[in-house]
């Protein structure tokens, strides 16, 4: 489903974020990307969501090659995809029902569609009772959980998790990860950057670890001292 | 597509209300903008109106030397009456002119003493149909065998008619000043609202917005702000020009200024549509130049 061929990125400044990436992602799997900060797992999520051009290499997505899409043709990718963020970026004068309703509004859905699909979202999520309330009267987890509500909430077959743990406290970690791994059961192709220990060792997932840019191992139902 | 403009509208409406003194400070500017776009449009009507009654009252006098008959001064007429863009011709024989004078000088001079014979000659005075033939007509009467002397204050005219162009080419440039001036203000009035919803905007791209899906409710919402600023400024220079119009023709009456409903209509109309086309232009320009900018 997803694969980097030789990826480079340099930014502007010099900075080498990513060097001769290769990776092949599989339909439905669940996968943790890991490193310390700094590694290059911010910019390897950006360029599957095209946020980023790679600066040599090719991303490929559902055998599309990104750096070939066209400007207007990036929304029909994003509608492929669900991103949840470490800061969640959640908008602070909407309600979650209105958060969470926003990824479909934009699609042009029509609005029974929009009201069917966010109540199954946010019962997933376990945060029906609270969709009238406003992400500051949210708990971090709550709000990381009305994130994810609305990263998956058209259904999409991908689903990319940046740091989605990093606010949040370990027992919090864990709800949100076991919420995600019941999520890649619903045939959805999940990627969690993180750099968690505790959450990737108890998974016992797949492990990419990135030190420098570079991939330093890839390891089946691996654990995150292994992988480093 | 129903839901789409639904949501523009709402979007719109709410991102005015969540930033309520932005908005109201660019309704406040479109307003300045528009009653001084107004204000500048009815004296400029009013200019013209002014001149064209003052310039259309110039009429030609055409002398006759020699005696002519009844007759004769009949055909003239005629002759004079066909030429282009003469409007109205008439005779004055030079004994009625003569007995006219009389009766207004006559009491102060001794006109009988000083003249043997009626000094003054046939006289027609030919009116034209638009001020700026004046000239032409008057050239073409000269050529009339009969004629002898043509007069006209010509220098008023030339004054007036250059007055008139400097006026139309003065305003068409202040308006334009003006009009880019109004749009630079709403611009970035607008581009306030919409920096204070960047968050929101990237939000969008990333949910997987397109970017005029993003733009609708910004351009709505300068529609908006323009819409409401130009029914304001409507009332306003409504009122304010109907008073002075009272005031104006109580003291001076035969002032012709405009106060046909029509073509006040029509300068109220201009100045809403400016308004509503400055707020919607306003609106597109400042969250395309952002858009831009989150992509890099």
């Amino acid at each position: 489903m997803i694969q980097l061929v030789k990826v480079s990125k340099v930014f502007p400044n010099g900075v080498e974020a990513l060097t001769d990436v290769n990776l092949h992602i599989g339909r439905d799997e669940f996968v943790f990307i890991v490193g310390h900060s700094g590694a290059g797992k911010t910019t390897l999520m950006k360029l599957l969501y095209r946020d980023e051009f790679p600066t040599s290499g090719d991303v490929i997505i559902d055998k599309i090659k990104l750096s070939e899409l066209k400007n207007y043709q990036i929304p029909y990718l994003r509608r492929n995809m669900g991103v949840i963020f470490q800061d969640f970026k959640l908008l602070p004068r909407r309600t979650v029902y209105e958060n969470v309703a926003f990824a479909l509004q934009v699609t042009g859905a029509q609005r029974s569609l929009i009201r069917r699909q966010v109540s199954l979202a946010l019962e997933l999520v376990g945060l029906q009772k609270r969709m009238n309330s406003f992400p500051a009267d949210l708990s971090g987890g709550e709000q990381q959980r009305v994130c994810i509500a609305r990263a998956i909430v058209n259904n999409p077959p991908l689903l990319l998790a940046d740091e989605p743990t990093g606010n949040l406290d370990p027992s919090t970690s864990w709800e949100i990860v076991n919420l995600l791994d019941k999520i890649s059961k619903r045939n959805t192709t999940v990627i969690v950057s993180t750099h968690n220990k505790a959450v990737v060792d108890s998974m016992r997932k797949r492990v990419v670890a990135l030190e420098g840019g570079r991939i330093v191992s890839d390891q089946q139902l691996g654990v995150y001292d292994n992988a480093k | 597509m129903l839901s789409n403009i639904r949501f523009f509208v709402r979007e719109a409406w709410t991102g005015l209300r969540r930033s309520g003194v932005m908005s109201l400070i660019a309704i406040g500017t479109v307003m300045v903008s528009l009653v001084v776009f107004g204000v500048f449009l009815i004296v400029i009507v009013n200019i013209g109106s002014i001149v064209g009654t003052v310039s259309s009252s110039i009429e030609i006098a055409a002398y006759i030397d020699s005696n002519i008959t009844r007759a004769q001064a009949a055909s003239i007429n005629d002759e004079l009456a066909r030429i282009r863009g003469v409007s109205k011709v008439k005779y004055i024989s030079r004994e009625d002119a003569w007995d006219k004078f009389k009766l207004e000088y006559g009491k102060k001079l001794n006109l009988d003493e000083m003249f043997d014979i009626n000094p003054l000659p046939d006289t027609f005075i030919v009116e034209v149909s638009l001020p700026e033939l004046v000239p032409e007509v008057a050239n073409s009467i000269s050529a009339v065998k009969a004629v002898s002397d043509v007069r006209y204050s010509g220098k008023l005219l030339e004054q007036l008619q250059a007055f008139v162009s400097v006026v139309r080419i003065g305003g068409v440039v202040l308006v334009g000043l003006l009009g880019t001036a109004t749009l630079f203000i709403i611009m970035n009035t607008i581009r306030l609202t919409v920096i204070a919803r960047e968050t929101d905007i990237s939000i969008m791209k990333l949910v997987g917005a397109t970017d005029s899906f993003i733009k609708w409710p910004f351009i709505i919402e300068g529609v908006i702000i323009g819409l409401i600023g130009s029914i304001v400024v409507f009332f306003m220079l409504k009122l304010s020009y109907d008073m002075a119009v009272y005031q104006i023709l109580e003291a001076m009456p035969f002032l012709p200024i405009v106060t046909d409903p029509k073509k006040l209509g029509l300068i109220y109309l201009i100045v809403g549509a400016v308004g509503t086309f400055l707020g919607m232009l306003g609106g597109y320009i400042s969250v395309s130049k952002l858009l831009k900018e989150i992509e890099g």
